[in-house]
């Protein structure tokens, strides 16, 4: 090649590198501007129901379920798809409060005996009876020290469920327990039919094993990587859903899953964090974003007290050093809320009034000259303060800059350790992955309107609580087994003082629903009861 | 060598490489830290437990060489293994994914085999600006990542002119076609272009051989010329180049199937090893190995049709 052709490709690829760069740089300010216009104070609980039917309805899921079957599926994907097939005890509803499901009545004679009425009339999608054997069985799996049932916590007091009438279930437990009441409205609660469950073994809820379950869709058909197909229920007991199909697709790239909405090649999609592409949905003029109430928090979790995060007052110093307003802005483009507490105001789901003004003593406000001041007294730690980021996720590693910043700012070293995203699970329970690592950031959420179901999290018991914090054990306990509102109000917000002055974990923001709609149909529910209660069957054509 | 004698050698080798493969991969799992827990027990985790009854289920904390005995015992009797991670037989996973890796790597392949031989061999016959324009795309097609060739694909044919769906890998027939159109030519694009340049260098090479200068000088003509005596001399390296790359791009493939949505072996194969789900990555690691073995015994067909004196199996 000669030396006049070498600058002439030369100057080619400078020129088409120029042309990416700066493709890529107008995006970021896209990006970061946010300027979204969304109501925070007043989120949505549904969207205008459907009108007319349609024939299919195209949903994307971030990632492909590991599996339907309910006790398998405490994540987004898989409570997507579940809440529309298997329906639970008691119901969720659009405003996270609770109404009769499978259950059509419950009776507590005694704090420490439940009994279910079951629902008459209901039948599996394959014409069988609903009855109390399949109940009893649908909870029974789930009761004991090695249940793999991801709701397993939620049965630790469970002593015995039994039939004891041909319509009735009674739950005993061995003391009074109100997140075992309460987890009966999430997949926890959900029932599958004993005959089905027992065939297929351990290939239930797959692929292979199918599923059977009496919800407003039926599992039609799951193929591998490449969709799930559900079908309107013609014998549900409910309303029949106007949609007659609905199909899922796993887009995991978010640009792709924004480009397949914007182009109508996805009807609808569920974001737990507002997608980076949100504005591009904002402008379409294809679909409709809407907002929606929410349990889901985004926290900074310490995993170790032997290290930088140990003292109490240098993790009161840098959660004082977060600017959360700046950091809903960046982070999540304005589709985000300072958090002050872990449970934010969607958990108060009784004795609002006491929790609101418990919330009020607290603020998410930056106080430079105070945390100063904590770092002084406490002493700066010798060795940097280490917090693993999930690789590949910009909100992480925006965060982790925030927080990193923060530090500087009073005083502290912070460092971060990228870990792949497929690995980041590991954490949660892995002592080894948790190594040398100080904190991580995570989004959590209690699965009802309790804030109860946060905060218990921190008894020294809980598979959350990773440095063995105890210091609130008494009033979480006590709570667990109140049944009375008003007194369980008070204990919860006694454990939630302790838990956000001394905070084991630091609150960052509370995460509405982000739902996008193809203008075609309406009717998906908007809040975060999309996880346990049929949100689809309300979905339509718009006229 | 005779073809039978020829098939046997190559089916012993494929043994011994599936084998030794096997264990390396196997033995690189083992000692890498992680455990696919976190995928059988839930984002909520599990008490202690719960830990030990899976743990103990599943035969995790067993001795490496009795999980490697197992696993290659079940092979022995045709069974892929379970995937603890998805509560599935192998089979079924990579049964449901090999069609979609096989139409993608097909189409990128001919993709590859056309735009590349055509290119290159354009760029050398024709010289001047058409070869400095063909080079400098092969130079930019080389050193454009896949991801960003298939976000511009998106932008432009999808979401921009609508000729193209923007995901997935369609219902079978003409819609798995049409959807994996923009995938395929995203995969293709950096193999195109360094075929284009080892199809370029090897045309300029035979065209300055003697046979080449004879027949010009006898007069044949051109085309005759270009196809009998330099494309067919030079198509062995062209060959060699076009099969190493078709091998590669069948777990390649991982960054094209993300964007486009497409569950194929690569992106099963990462996700395997990353939640450490043993069986799968065996599974695939194999059927990688087979499929590159596969595709090398067909060069070296190939080769015996392009150059009748390269006998099978000859180190020539």
């Amino acid at each position: 090649m000669s030396r006049r052709r070498i600058t002439i490709a030369t100057a080619a690829l400078a020129v088409a590198g120029l042309a990416l760069t700066g493709c890529t740089a107008s995006e970021n300010t896209d990006e970061t501007d946010g300027g979204l216009t969304v109501d925070l104070s007043n989120l949505a609980t549904t969207t205008e129901p459907g009108a007319q039917p349609v024939d299919e309805v195209k949903w994307n899921l971030p990632y492909e379920p590991m599996s339907l079957d309910p006790i398998f599926g405490f994540n987004y994907a898989e409570n997507t798809v579940t809440a529309n097939l298997c329906e639970s005890l008691v119901r969720l509803t659009p405003d996270l409060s609770t109404e009769p499901g499978l259950a059509s009545g419950v009776e507590q004679p005694d704090d420490t005996t439940i009994v279910y009425t079951i629902r008459d009339g209901v039948t599996f999608w394959d014409g069988k009876p609903l009855t109390a054997e399949d109940v009893a069985y649908s909870l029974q799996r789930q009761v004991g020290e090695t249940a793999t049932s991801y709701f397993s916590s939620y049965f630790q007091n469970v002593e015995s469920v039994a039939v004891t009438a041909p319509d009735q279930v009674t739950v005993k437990l061995t003391q009074p327990d109100v997140l075992f009441t309460q987890a009966m409205g999430t997949a926890a609660g959900a029932i599958v039919q004993k005959a089905a469950a027992e065939a297929a073994g351990e290939a239930f809820g797959t692929p292979d094993g199918g599923l059977q379950c009496t919800g407003p869709f039926s599992l039609e058909a799951w193929s591998s990587g490449k969709s799930i197909e559900l079908a309107a229920y013609e014998g549900y007991w409910g309303t029949v859903p106007m949609a007659a199909k609905l199909s899922f697709s796993f887009i995991a790239d978010e640009s792709t899953a924004i480009n397949a909405l914007r182009t109508g090649d996805v009807d609808g999609q569920y974001f737990y964090l507002p997608p980076a592409g949100l504005t591009q949905l904002e402008s379409s003029d294809e679909v409709t974003t809407t907002y929606g109430k929410s349990l889901v928090f985004w926290t900074m979790v310490t995993t170790n007290f032997d290290g930088g995060l140990g003292d109490d007052r240098i993790r009161q110093a840098l959660s004082l050093a977060i600017d959360r307003a700046a950091l809903t802005k960046v982070v999540f483009q304005g589709a985000g809320i300072p958090a002050t507490t872990l449970a934010g105001p969607d958990y108060w789901g009784y004795e609002q009034e006491a929790f609101e003004q418990a919330h009020e003593e607290f603020s998410a406000d930056a106080d430079f000259e105070r945390a100063k001041q904590l770092v002084a007294e406490a002493g700066a730690p010798t060795e940097p303060i280490v917090l693993a980021v999930q690789g590949s996720s910009a909100v992480h590693e925006q965060t982790a800059n925030v927080i990193q910043a923060a530090g500087q700012a009073i005083g502290l070293e912070i460092e971060t350790k990228v870990i792949p995203v497929e690995q980041f699970g590991n954490l949660y329970f892995d002592e080894t992955a948790r190594e040398g690592i100080d904190g991580f950031f995570t989004t959590n959420y209690g699965s009802f309107a309790d804030a109860l179901d946060v905060y218990q999290f921190f008894a020294s018991t809980d598979s959350h609580n990773y440095t063995g914090w105890d210091h609130a054990d008494e009033q979480l306990f006590a709570a667990r087994a109140e049944t009375d509102p008003a007194a369980r109000a008070d204990l919860v917000i006694d454990a939630q003082r302790i838990i956000t002055t001394e905070l084991p974990w630091i609150p960052l923001a509370y995460e509405p629903v982000t739902l996008v709609q193809n203008d075609r149909i309406s009717g998906a529910t908007a809040s975060f009861a999309y996880l346990y209660a049929p949100w689809a069957a309300s979905i339509g054509g718009t006229e | 060598m005779s073809l039978r004698a020829y098939l046997l050698r190559r089916a012993g080798g494929l043994l011994l490489v599936l084998l030794v493969t096997s264990f390396i991969v196997f033995g690189l799992l083992y000692l890498a830290p992680g455990s696919p827990l976190a995928f059988i027990l839930g984002p909520r985790g599990g008490t202690p437990e719960q830990i030990a009854a899976v743990t103990a289920q599943y035969h995790l904390n067993d001795p490496f060489f009795v999980r490697y005995a197992a696993w290659l015992g079940d092979i022995l009797r045709g069974d892929l293994g379970y995937s603890i991670v998805y509560r599935q037989d192998v089979s079924s996973l990579i049964s449901g994914r090999i069609g979609t890796t096989l139409a993608l790597v097909s189409m990128a392949a001919v993709i590859i085999a056309v735009v590349g031989v055509a290119a290159g061999t354009f760029a050398a016959l024709r010289g001047g600006w058409s070869d400095q324009l063909t080079s400098t795309t092969a130079a930019i097609g080389l050193s454009t990542p896949s991801f960003v060739v298939g976000v511009a694909l998106i932008s432009i044919f999808a979401v921009g002119l609508g000729w193209f769906p923007t995901f997935g890998s369609g219902t079978g027939g003409l819609d798995t076609i049409v959807h994996l159109t923009l995938p395929a030519l995203a995969l293709s694009v950096a193999s195109a272009a360094y075929l284009a340049r080892i199809t370029r260098a090897s045309v300029l090479e035979e065209s300055g051989r003697e046979h080449v200068q004879t027949a010009t000088v006898r007069g044949l003509a051109p085309g005759y010329i270009v196809r009998h005596h330099v494309l067919r001399n030079s198509l062995i390296p062209i060959v060699t180049v076009l099969g190493l790359t078709i091998a590669t791009l069948i777990a390649g493939a991982v960054v094209v199937e993300n964007v486009f949505a497409l569950d194929g072996l690569g992106s099963l194969l990462v996700r395997a090893i990353l939640q450490r789900d043993f069986a799968v990555v065996q599974a695939v690691i194999l059927v990688l190995v087979v499929a590159f073995v596969v595709v090398n015994a067909i060069v070296d067909f190939l080769y015996t049709f392009i150059d009748p004196r390269i006998a099978l199996g000859s180190r020539q």
